[in-house]
């Protein structure tokens, strides 16, 4: 037995899970993680660098990174890709501007060799303001319905009011579960 | 835990029968005490703050009801810092029988404590006012301040487009700064334009290491995390040491900006001095610096300087 399999057993004993938020500066991906930690969302500044929250839901234990999405930092998320069980994409739904800078970084992302078969959950955030696209519209702009290469869902979100944020997490953690924790 | 349990206990019985007997030997009340013996500055004042919070006597508690009444009304300020100390002071010293004539240098010593602790907490109010101030775009005077940002950073650079990569230049995120503010709300920018218009040299300085093609780093980005480290080192009393050790200042506006930029020039010490691999290493430095403030303002002595030395990295 392996090395790498020792760990890949005690990864399964404890349930452990890794997810990386990622998507364009501004969408609200280090507010969406701390809402869903229950933290203050009120006082935060531009993430540079990265946050990594550890926390249990659902009897899993999620690593959490939260990688900042402005673009002279996104050459390095590729630094963050390896065992990666779940994507988070967080676009800026009352951003209509840049959603095709969007729709490009998320298909680049996906061709990644080392996310293949990681869990593919797409938060429209900022579902509460107005002038918010609908889900309809940002599916369409991003060009999901194209993706064929890995699980995925999108969620009309708004970390502020909490709305479907949970309802879109336990969706990922189910979907990454009945995948690596079957031989259970 | 348990041990910190039962000494704050012991401490609430205690305290006044060691207050009774220092009393009795040295014949000065536990503010002279503080007052003849502390180093004036952070250690007496947050030493009366203290004595004044624990106090158990009325007129005591009532005056400090009435101060902290003035802060809300955002009276506290110089203009009005005789009409409101001077009835204070009086009262404090008739309650302890603190003879003037006899201490003549008590009073202005307590004054000075006086005003610093409750300008720290009226600054506390007005910097959570602007922290809250959204920026706006349709503010014209928001809008000013953030090309005034511009022209002082980029002197020699007009800004060709109000939504321009250009802001890249000076290290906002993308095409339009206004996003980057977020929960800084204006503090962040006020912050940024205090360093630019009084230490024009300094913040030049720490801009042009910003750009650095090994170190470098987004400038106001970061201007703006520092922004909320300042603020929450004001919000839970860590800055007393740095605002209640200036010596021709009180803590305000302009005070809490000078802990900005002390901060902003520290950090951009540690982080060339960290040779980080990449921007990715951000969080980590970042963190160890806040340690090291933090570490620092624990202890009542330090005074804070920009050191300027000219260097050539």
């Amino acid at each position: 037995m392996g090395f790498l399999t020792i760990l890949k057993k005690l990864r399964q004993k404890e349930k452990e899970m890794r997810i990386l938020m990622l998507g364009l500066d501004n969408a609200g991906k280090t507010t969406i993680l701390k809402r869903f930690n229950g933290e203050p969302i009120d006082t935060i500044s531009p993430t540079l660098g990265f946050n990594i929250k550890t926390l249990e839901h659902k009897g899993y234990k999620l690593n959490i990174w939260d990688v900042g999405g402005q673009k002279s930092l996104r050459s390095y998320w590729k630094n963050y890709f390896e065992s990666t069980d779940g994507v988070a994409w967080v676009v800026d739904s009352a951003d209509p501007r840049r959603l095709a800078d969007c729709a490009r970084e998320l298909h680049a992302l996906l061709r990644e060799e080392r996310l293949a078969g990681a869990t593919l959950l797409v938060l429209a955030n900022k579902a509460d303001l107005p002038g918010a696209l609908t889900l309809q519209e940002i599916r369409e702009a991003l060009d999901l319905d194209s993706i064929k290469s890995h699980h995925w869902r999108i969620v009309r979100c708004s970390a502020v009011t909490g709305e479907n944020l949970l309802e879109g997490m336990d969706w990922m953690l189910d979907d990454i579960a009945s995948r690596i924790f079957t031989l259970d | 835990m348990i041990f910190f349990n039962i000494w704050s206990v012991l401490h609430w019985y205690v305290r006044p029968f060691v207050k009774w007997f220092l009393r009795k030997t040295t014949r000065l009340c536990e503010l002279q005490r503080i007052c003849y013996g502390d180093k004036a500055g952070a250690q007496r004042t947050c030493n009366v703050e203290k004595s004044l919070i624990l106090s158990r006597t009325k007129d005591v508690k009532e005056v400090i009801a009435f101060l902290d009444a003035v802060v809300v009304e955002r009276r506290f300020i110089p203009e009005n810092f005789d009409d409101i100390l001077y009835p204070s002071i009086s009262i404090i010293m008739r309650t302890k029988k603190i003879d003037n004539k006899l201490h003549p240098t008590f009073a202005p010593s307590f004054r000075q404590c006086l005003q610093q602790i409750w300008s720290y907490k009226q600054l506390i109010d007005e910097v959570e006012d602007l922290r809250c101030t959204q920026y706006d775009y349709q503010n014209s005077t928001h809008e000013e301040k953030l090309l005034k940002l511009w022209n002082l950073l980029q002197p020699h650079e007009p800004l060709e487009e109000r939504i321009s990569k250009q802001w890249q230049d000076i290290g906002f995120q993308g095409d339009d700064p206004k996003t980057d503010f977020r929960g800084m709300g204006l503090l962040g920018l006020e912050n940024l334009l205090f360093f630019a218009t009084i230490y024009p040299q300094v913040s030049s300085h720490v801009l042009s290491h910003s750009r650095h093609p090994k170190y470098g780093y987004t400038y106001a980005i970061v201007g703006i995390n520092l922004t909320s480290m300042a603020y929450y080192l004001l919000q839970d009393g860590s800055a007393k040491t740095y605002m209640f050790n200036a010596k021709h200042y009180l803590p305000n506006i302009d005070l809490f900006h000078r802990f900005y930029c002390y901060l902003f020039f520290e950090f951009d010490k540690m982080w060339i001095e960290s040779k980080p691999e990449n921007i990715m290493e951000f969080s980590m430095i970042f963190k160890k610096f806040e340690n090291a403030v933090r570490s620092k303002l624990t202890d009542p002595a330090s005074v804070f300087r920009i050191k300027i030395e000219i260097d050539n990295i």
